[in-house]
């Protein structure tokens, strides 16, 4: 298959997707209508049609483990940050959940989503496995969410100060990089699935030679995904931090 | 000392042998952050004419074609050690020295958090200097250049002792700076005055509070990375011998995540300068302050990620290029706004020239050329033909000479007054601007055409080719401009601070705190302290009936400086173990032939892991018992704790034991290289806790556990022994845990 008909042709119209998108988009009129924030929410559908019917879900359906890391990141810090930013700013959770929105939860859940799912067998199952898939999809949109909750949640009290939500996203950061580090020098595959892919499509002479990535350089450049795009991200939502501390609402806080 | 009789004063104190063993005692065991940053400034000059004398004789040497000044291998030496002192020994203790005297009074402090260990900071310095330049007479200075690349630093190439104490005195030095950051970021954090707000430091103290942070995530990198070379070359271990196993390009890795966060760790506070004087020189307030300060956040934040673009040449492969490519040049948009800022605050101000501003100007050009043949370095492409030529050497010349050199000959006559009561001579200052000014640029706009010519660096002469005679020799007459420079500076000091005309308070009409005392300040730096409700207290007293906008509210927060100071020292701690941890799972991943974690013992360690991690129950308990005041039971407790720790550093001594009985040590092979350096880094540290405990064991016992300070000091050791626990958590799930999984 070249790349031009796989890019026309791997789109994965997955029904139960297709239809969690409409009912999710119906939920969202009728809950928020007048006071959310419909961009962030389209938004955040845009993406989530991106990383799950688009034909980068077809490669990081255990082809290309770059095109994986990809939707990792999307699943854990894109998506569930437009959607936070689309709630109405007086929304608040149900008492149950506000349990779960602890800074140390949140952080555990940001950073634990990036670990968790790299070990070897993990990674492989999500990326053989449909049922598998599915559950890391969804506990990956969930941990993202108890992680940017801490930086973004709706109403301003609940989210942590300025300096420590620095600190926050600062270490946060620091742990995903550390991953992004080993994965990216491992000698050995962290998801052997991606080694020798099986060949569904019959994409993977394509991915080999015509665009020249070899399963190591793959793994290179997933774990680069993470570390630099990833801190990228965290250094905005910094620097989005240091915006909102020198705005004049904001009261003196510590660094401590 | 008045500044008004200071000469009599300093021949009563030179020729009155009493008064002299008084002043000797006194600047030697001083405390006094401002006596220390004296200290820092003057070992900082001290070593500036050691380096700038290596410096002329490199350039000397290199003046014509064919030269035989110096030998090949002296000519090695001289370049390794004048980029060492330029950096360590130059730069760091200069800037350090500034921020030392006036940090503190910029926030209305009295001292900085920890005076004791200010004044340790400042001694490692010498002492580091010492051990650096003693190789010389220990059988020759080390000759691999200021990074030691590996393997040529490792013994089967450098035979003689030189890397060792390069090595030693690096890590007394990063020790020294490590205990400068914490400090700074205690007394910042805890010691600021009233009203002091953390929105409302002066950018000086800010950006050295920031760049405090990255001395913490660097500065320890280094120090694991110069452990492990220490270990190959004392310990005949193989982290970087490529023949034994090891990698080289792991020193490269380990040596450059440092050293571009430390090209940072020198510019930040020179920033820092400059963004003080500009807007006090141009009469306005600085354009743009939050963008300014938060660029500063975004340095730090990226310069941990671009140090790959120093090893594009090594072959990284073109996915870790390309990635360090964009983050390379990611990092010009922080510093760029950084020049804008500075260059719009003088838009429209009334400047005044005076020669800090002078400097100032020459500093905003020369960095701006700096940063642009900086980002030409980033493309991999043209990096590929320039690096290692004199094109590279041109460019980093323009950021430490041109900009922070410049930072601080601009620093200068601006503190001084403030430091000694006294101006220094506007005239002569002018002669040193233009002299420097013509020098440097002299000496180094042309290595950029040199190193285009293909020039390469680090080669101790070259043959005839046409062109490179005459530039090399313009090269080296600039460096002529810029010793006359030094010296008529060295004299403008000598001659300011006998006969300067009278400062008095405030001869800038600056704004912030440190104008709002006398010149030289009092021992306690302020007899009372100025209302502060914005960035410019001073302005708002000058101009009562038009104040700055007020910054937030007056309410200052300020956490036990001890904590804080723990903290950000165990900070530091994390990059070390860190670094360590990522060596032993880089060479857990490449096994070699012989011994590798099967041969451990895990369920003895797992017995022996409970005993550590228990002692972490136990020391809290003795913590409540001290709170509750019950002695008896706090003693308890805190044996019990010493006793764990010792069952567990027993263990170690056992499998350690084991190990060597079976013929495993240190150099048998990659595995037991990294497995001794982790686990007897780790037993250091536990080693270390240990001895604390029982003295704080024998203080408890005579009965100090009652102060106040007893109790914020035992808190402290109580982080440091759950944070060395915490780490065995890794070690243990590193080393034992993992290879179960496989």
């Amino acid at each position: 298959m070249t790349t031009y008909q796989f890019f026309t042709t791997a789109w994965t119209w997955n029904s139960i997707v297709v239809s969690l998108v409409i009912l999710s988009c119906l939920a969202y009129w009728l809950a928020f209508r007048r006071r959310g924030r419909p961009l962030y929410f389209a938004g955040a559908i845009v993406v989530f049609l991106l990383a799950l019917v688009s034909p980068l879900s077809a490669l990081a359906n255990g082809y290309v483990f770059s095109a994986h890391m990809i939707q990792h990141i999307l699943l854990v810090l894109i998506i569930p940050a437009l959607l936070l930013l689309s709630l109405p700013r007086a929304f608040s959770l149900y008492s149950f959940f506000d349990r779960l929105t602890y800074p140390l939860v949140g952080w555990a859940a940001g950073v634990g989503a990036m670990w968790l799912w790299h070990a070897p067998s993990l990674c492989n199952a999500a990326a053989t496995s449909r049922i598998v898939s599915a559950i890391q999809t969804i506990s990956l949109l969930l941990m993202g969410s108890l992680f940017w909750w801490q930086v973004i949640a709706p109403r301003e009290k609940q989210r942590l100060s300025p300096a420590a939500a620095i600190v926050y996203l600062f270490t946060a950061c620091t742990a995903c990089s550390v991953l992004g580090i080993i994965l990216t020098f491992a000698p050995v595959s962290i998801c052997p699935v991606y080694q020798h892919p099986v060949d569904r499509l019959g994409m993977l002479s394509t991915i080999r030679s015509g665009w020249g990535l070899t399963s190591d350089r793959d793994q290179q450049i997933g774990g680069l995904l993470m570390w630099v795009p990833m801190c990228a991200i965290y250094a905005a939502a910094i620097l989005a931090q240091m915006a909102r501390w020198y705005s004049p609402s904001q009261p003196e806080q510590s660094n401590a | 000392m008045n500044g008004n009789n200071a000469m009599a004063e300093f021949k009563d104190v030179v020729l009155d042998p009493a008064k002299r063993r008084h002043y000797q005692l006194a600047w030697l065991s001083t405390v006094d952050h401002k006596r220390i940053g004296v200290l820092y400034m003057l070992t900082g000059l001290f070593f500036l004419i050691v380096g700038g004398v290596e410096a002329l004789v490199i350039r000397l040497q290199l003046a014509v074609p064919n030269n035989n000044l110096v030998a090949p291998d002296t000519f090695n030496q001289l370049f390794t050690l004048h980029g060492t002192t330029m950096i360590f020994l130059v730069a760091m203790p200069l800037l350090f020295g500034f921020v030392n005297y006036i940090l503190p009074l910029q926030i209305g402090a009295r001292d900085m958090a920890f005076p004791r260990l200010n004044a340790f900071g400042y001694w490692c310095q010498p002492f580091g200097g010492i051990l650096l330049h003693f190789s010389i007479l220990a059988g020759g200075a080390p000759a691999v250049g200021w990074f030691s690349y590996a393997p040529l630093s490792e013994t089967p190439y450098s035979s003689s002792p030189g890397v060792d104490y390069w090595a030693i005195a690096l890590f007394v030095l990063g020790l020294g700076t490590i205990s400068f950051a914490v400090n700074t970021i205690a007394t910042v954090i805890s010691c600021r005055a009233p009203g002091m707000t953390m929105r409302r430091l002066p950018l000086f103290t800010w950006m050295n509070f920031i760049n405090s942070f990255l001395i913490l995530i660097a500065l320890p990198v280094l120090n694991a990375g110069l452990a492990m070379i220490l270990i190959d070359r004392r310990l005949d271990g193989h982290f970087f011998l490529p023949f034994r196993g090891g990698s080289a390009v792991l020193w490269q890795h380990i040596f450059w995540a440092f050293g571009h966060p430390e090209v940072y760790i020198v510019a930040v506070p020179a920033f820092g300068m400059i963004a003080e004087m500009i807007p006090v020189f141009s009469r306005k307030p600085i354009f743009g302050y939050e963008a300014v300060a938060a660029s500063t956040v975004a340095i730090v934040v990226l310069s941990s990620l671009v140090w790959g673009h120093h090893m594009f040449t090594v072959g990284m492969g073109r996915a870790l290029d390309l990635f360090f490519i964009i983050t390379s040049m990611l990092i010009a948009i922080p510093t760029g706004v950084k020049v804008l800022n500075w260059s719009a605050t003088m838009v429209g101000g009334r400047i005044r020239f005076g020669v800090p501003m002078l400097f100032c100007i020459a500093f905003l050009i020369q960095f701006t050329c700096a940063g642009l043949t900086g980002i030409s370095h980033a493309s991999a492409a043209l990096d590929w033909q320039t690096k290692n030529s004199y094109f590279l050497v041109a460019h980093f010349h323009f950021v430490f000479v041109g900009a922070i050199v410049f930072a601080m000959l601009g620093a200068l006559p601006y503190w001084f007054p403030k430091m000694s009561g006294r101006m220094m001579s506007e005239s002569l200052g002018k002669w040193t601007f233009w002299l420097w000014l013509v020098g440097f640029n002299m000496t180094f706009v042309i290595q950029h055409v040199l190193g285009l010519y293909g020039m390469p660096r680090r080669i101790f002469t070259y043959p005839d080719i046409p062109g490179w005679g005459w530039m090399n020799m313009v090269s080296t007459i600039g460096v002529f401009f810029m010793g006359a420079g030094s010296l008529v500076m060295i004299w403008n000091i000598a001659q300011s601070f006998f006969r300067g005309k009278a400062a008095g308070d405030n001869p800038w009409d600056a704004w912030t705190l440190e104008w709002a005392t006398t010149s030289p300040p009092p021992h306690e730096n302020f007899l009372a302290l100025p209302p502060i409700h914005s960035r410019r207290p001073l302005w708002d007293i000058a101009n009562p009936d038009r104040p700055d906008p007020v910054v937030g509210d007056d309410q200052v927060v300020l956490p036990d400086h001890n904590k804080t100071g723990i903290l950000a020292f165990l900070f530091s701690e994390v990059g070390f173990f860190g670094v360590l941890i990522l060596a032993y799972l880089y060479f857990y991943a490449h096994p070699h032939p012989g011994p590798g974690p099967k041969e451990l013992d895990v369920p003895r360690t797992l017995v022996f892991s409970v005993c550590l991690f228990a002692s972490s129950f136990t020391f809290w308990r003795s913590e409540v018992a001290l709170h509750k005041q019950r002695r008896g039971s706090m003693l308890g407790w805190l044996a019990l704790t010493i006793a764990l720790g010792a069952v567990f550093l027993g263990g170690q001594v056992n499998e350690y034991w084991k190990l060597f009985q079976s013929g495993v040590d240190l150099s048998t092979n990659m595995f037991s290289t990294a497995f001794f350096t982790l686990t007897g880094f780790h037993g250091v540290h536990v080693l270390i806790g240990l001895i604390t405990l029982l003295i704080f064991l024998w203080l408890a016992w005579e009965g100090d556990s009652v102060s106040a300070k007893f109790h914020a000091a035992f808190k402290c050791v109580g982080y440091y022994w759950h944070f060395v626990d915490v780490v065995w958590i890794f070690v243990l799930f590193t080393i034992y845990i993992l290879p179960l999984l496989r």
